[in-house]
């Protein structure tokens, strides 16, 4: 008996012996201690990279990563123009027929070759020969791209296209011709060794599921990175991030801080917040082929029957500004429509709409992303205030891919959501509202709004465009084609002992855009 | 060999019968890989393509047994995201996964059966009461629960282990070594917290049984020594209904290393499953239940032999 209990003791030996171990250069509690160096600045995200082919990858992180390595022409300022990055000027022909781009002449891929013209015509001709990725969707009317000169593009286009430059310089990644071309396809290219890339920092070590390290390319063009190297590192969520930035194990957590843990690490001393505003909307929409939804009235009833300022304030703790009712946001300034108005809380008004259209005991069901903070907040407080207006409204919280599924398949009386990023107006308007859209969810079709969306698409300046877009986005507005609830102010954490980012708007780039974490230095 | 073979055949047939499952289960889920990624730039045209690409156009029927066909050949396809074979992703991972899931098993087995006898040489007294209620409430956690008390206990609140990862980025060599087991002890404890209750108490009721047989009383009565008795004659036969329970409890604890992993972002098969259920990739969500069917399928294999070995009844029967 007596070696039964000896051995016990040696079990629970040997576990808390297993527990002991303090390792150096452990990411434990030290590091909460200590200074920021240049040497290292690592940013949390929770997700690994999927696909190391930046033409493919759509992810956060493989976005993040790959931005770092690929450059793309141009890059955006706070209110949403796009400004100089692998691109110093664009414009288009008078005739709108073509536009042309020049490109910096300093920029290097990692194996010495220079960046050049080459490289964007095989970028943007191969995602348009093999259609496929983010941006084919974005080039339908490109028609051919010639490298004029090493450091000019000209794209001939088969119709005057407005949105073309700022889609295709935002969105599309520049790859290496020598690398890609030898690829059977290019789309089923993973890309994951090897790397040769042109940014700020270069991919030198990959530990799935735990880390990405990124080292410091000296020379770097657009400007010399301060950081000797950017580790991305995986947790399960940003609550965990959150414990993990508070223990000094990272500098920077990558994702937006859902608006409840931003106002808890507001008073945090040693976490700065950064806000920067969302390029997207959180909006209802109401399937308009669903009787009575195809009532105008029974829409503006609804629209009557949100209490707006409650949602932005309680909901989303004040971190969100009201959009006027209007998809023309104020992250986008030079879009706005001064004369914008939200739709009033006012359930009186909303009974009365009812009476007119005649629609009594008015019962919907409303789904929504259960998985997304935010909404999960905000969906209870629609169904609240409505119930006010004498309207029933029954939640589906539901599991994403559902969500989507259903959303896409125009499967819901009133959808509830909000647009990721939404960069370019009357591009975006055109996918969301005109007849067959891919994501025109409620099933708009209204010829009206149509033209006037293809005529602010055909404009080859804002000024040009500004006119239909705003008059597009007024009828939006008065017929309820989509209900804006508000415009999130997103926060981005980081440790106050690193400064010097250079925030862009959205979650895409916020603070760890290439330009921005080439700027980033210790404080101090 | 006879009773081999049958074994074999029978872990065979559960294999299949887990892959076509399997296969049809994922279907069954709402929306597809293409939705799973939609954006908002996409087209109809471009969506139906990329269903084409993944091979989901054709009938399900087809699908089906090409994928059998690839899984002969050995082959578990390509992932529909990373663009590239399965295998590889799971490569990566399988060894995080049989490190942690080893660890638990291990500390599990030689803490439970200690604790087992404890409890049975005591019974009724103050040490297997406090085993016994200790056995049943951590039966009845739940890993999820386990797995973020622990991270705020050690991890947040002491400091005394890292909340996250598997191994540090600047460790080398021993250095490594001792790392990886500084990352593994909050994953792994979470494990054999959920698992010890169920060792301990199997292993305490059956040998307070073996204790009451008749061998037993022949051994005392020849003046075996107690511990002689306990440790040699009765533990032996008591030891059956455990083994049983460890390749049993191999299902439990792939399942509580699936959520272990996601919590404690530990880089193993479990992780990747989470990560693949999100984005719908089908080719690595059937990988990854078809590795982790044949290790519970070769798990109970083996416990059946080795319950043959321990009692050649079973092999006759």
């Amino acid at each position: 008996m007596r070696r039964g209990v000896l051995l016990a003791a040696l079990a629970a030996l040997t576990l808390s012996a297993a527990c002991a171990p303090s390792v150096p250069g452990s990411s434990g509690s030290a590091g909460a201690q200590q200074p920021a160096s240049s040497d290292r600045l690592t940013i949390g995200t929770t997700a690994d990279v999927l696909n190391y082919n930046p033409l493919v990858g759509n992810s956060r992180t493989d976005s993040w990563v790959t931005n770092l390595m690929y450059p793309h022409l141009t890059q955006m300022d706070m209110s949403g123009k796009r400004v100089p990055y692998l691109a110093t000027e664009w414009s288009y022909a008078e005739d709108g027929k073509s536009a042309t781009v020049t490109l910096r002449d300093d920029m290097k891929w990692s194996d010495g070759k220079p960046v050049t013209a080459d490289d964007v015509v095989f970028s943007v001709m191969t995602v348009k020969k093999e259609n496929f990725g983010v941006v084919a969707g974005l080039i339908t009317a490109l028609d051919e791209a010639v490298a004029v000169s090493p450091t000019q593009v000209r794209f001939d286009l088969t119709r005057p296209d407005g949105t073309f430059l700022d889609n295709v310089g935002f969105w599309l990644p520049v790859v290496p011709k020598h690398v890609f071309e030898k690829a059977p396809s290019v789309q089923k290219f993973a890309n994951d060794s090897n790397w040769v890339s042109a940014g700020p920092f270069k991919l030198t070590k990959v530990e799935r599921g735990q880390r990405y390290v990124m080292e410091r390319v000296d020379g770097f063009g657009p400007g010399a990175p301060a950081v000797k190297e950017v580790v991305f590192r995986v947790f399960p969520d940003v609550n965990t991030e959150v414990l993990a930035l508070r223990n000094g194990e990272i500098d920077v957590i990558g994702n937006v801080l859902p608006p409840a843990t931003a106002a808890e690490l507001k008073n945090d001393p040693s976490v700065k917040l950064e806000q920067i505003p969302s390029l997207g909307w959180a909006h209802l929409q109401y399937n308009v082929k669903r009787k009575p939804l195809d009532d105008v009235r029974v829409r503006q009833a609804l629209a009557h029957a949100v209490d707006y300022e409650a949602i932005r304030n309680i909901a989303l703790k004040g971190y969100a500004k009201s959009s006027n009712s209007s998809v023309l946001t104020p992250s986008l300034p030079e879009w706005t429509d001064p004369s914008a108005k939200e739709y009033a809380f006012d359930p009186a008004l909303s009974k009365q709409l009812l009476a007119q259209a005649g629609v009594s005991n008015l019962s919907l069901s409303m789904i929504y992303d259960q998985a997304d903070p935010n909404i999960a907040r905000w969906a209870p407080m629609v169904r609240d205030s409505a119930k006010q207006a004498g309207i029933t409204i029954k939640l589906q919280g539901l599991e994403r891919n559902t969500y989507v599924d259903k959303s896409l398949n125009h499967d819901f009386d009133i959808y509830a959501g909000s647009w990721a990023i939404m960069d370019n107006p009357p591009a975006n308007l055109g996918l969301a509202f005109k007849t067959g859209g891919y994501i025109n969810y409620g099933q708009v079709s209204d010829p009206e709004l149509d033209a006037l969306i293809d005529k602010a698409q055909k404009a080859l300046s804002v000024e040009e465009a500004k006119p239909p877009i705003q008059e597009a986005a007024r009828r939006i507005r008065d017929q309820v084609y989509d209900n804006v609830l508000y415009v999130e102010t997103f926060n981005i954490a980081h440790s106050v002992k690193w400064t010097g980012f250079k925030p862009m708007p959205s979650e895409l780039l916020s603070i760890v855009n290439p330009l921005s974490l080439a700027a980033a230095k210790p404080a101090g | 060999m006879r009773f081999i073979g049958l074994r074999l055949a029978r872990g065979l047939l559960t294999l299949w019968f887990a892959v076509t499952v399997t296969f049809f289960l994922v279907r069954l889920l709402p929306g597809d890989p293409v939705t799973a990624v939609a954006d908002p730039n996409m087209t109809e045209a471009l969506r139906q393509k990329l269903l084409a690409d993944f091979g989901l156009d054709k009938p399900l029927g087809a699908q089906y047994l090409d994928y059998l066909g690839q899984l002969l050949h050995g082959n578990l396809g390509m992932s529909f995201r990373q663009s590239i074979p399965v295998t590889t992703v799971l490569m990566e991972r399988l060894p995080w996964t049989l490190i942690l899931t080893g660890a638990a098993m291990v500390v599990t087995i030689v803490l439970g059966i200690p604790l087992g006898v404890l409890a049975a040489t005591r019974a009724r007294g103050w040490v297997d009461r406090v085993i016994q209620i200790t056995g049943v409430t951590a039966q009845s956690l739940f890993v999820p629960s386990v797995g973020i008390f622990l991270m705020y206990l050690l991890g947040v609140w002491l400091r005394w282990f890292p909340i996250g990862g598997a191994v540090d980025l600047d460790a080398t060599g021993f250095a490594a070594t001792l790392s990886m087991l500084h990352h593994l002890v909050l994953p792994c404890l979470s494990l054999v917290l959920i698992q010890l209750g169920g060792y301990v108490l199997t292993m305490r009721t059956t040998l307070i049984e073996a204790l009451g047989e008749d061998y037993v009383s022949l051994a005392k009565a020849k003046g075996v020594r107690p511990g002689t008795v306990v440790w040699k004659h009765a533990l032996r036969n008591a030891l059956l209904p455990t083994t049983t329970i460890a390749g049993l409890q191999l299902g439990t604890l792939v399942g509580g290393a699936v959520l272990t992993e996601t919590i404690y972002a530990y880089p193993g098969v479990g992780r990747a499953i989470y990560e693949a259920v999100g984005q719908l990739d089908f080719p690595v969500l059937q990988g990854a239940f078809v590795l982790l069917a044949a290790a519970v399928v070769a798990a109970n294999l083996i416990t059946d032999v080795a319950y043959g070995i321990l009692d050649p009844r079973v092999r006759t029967s």
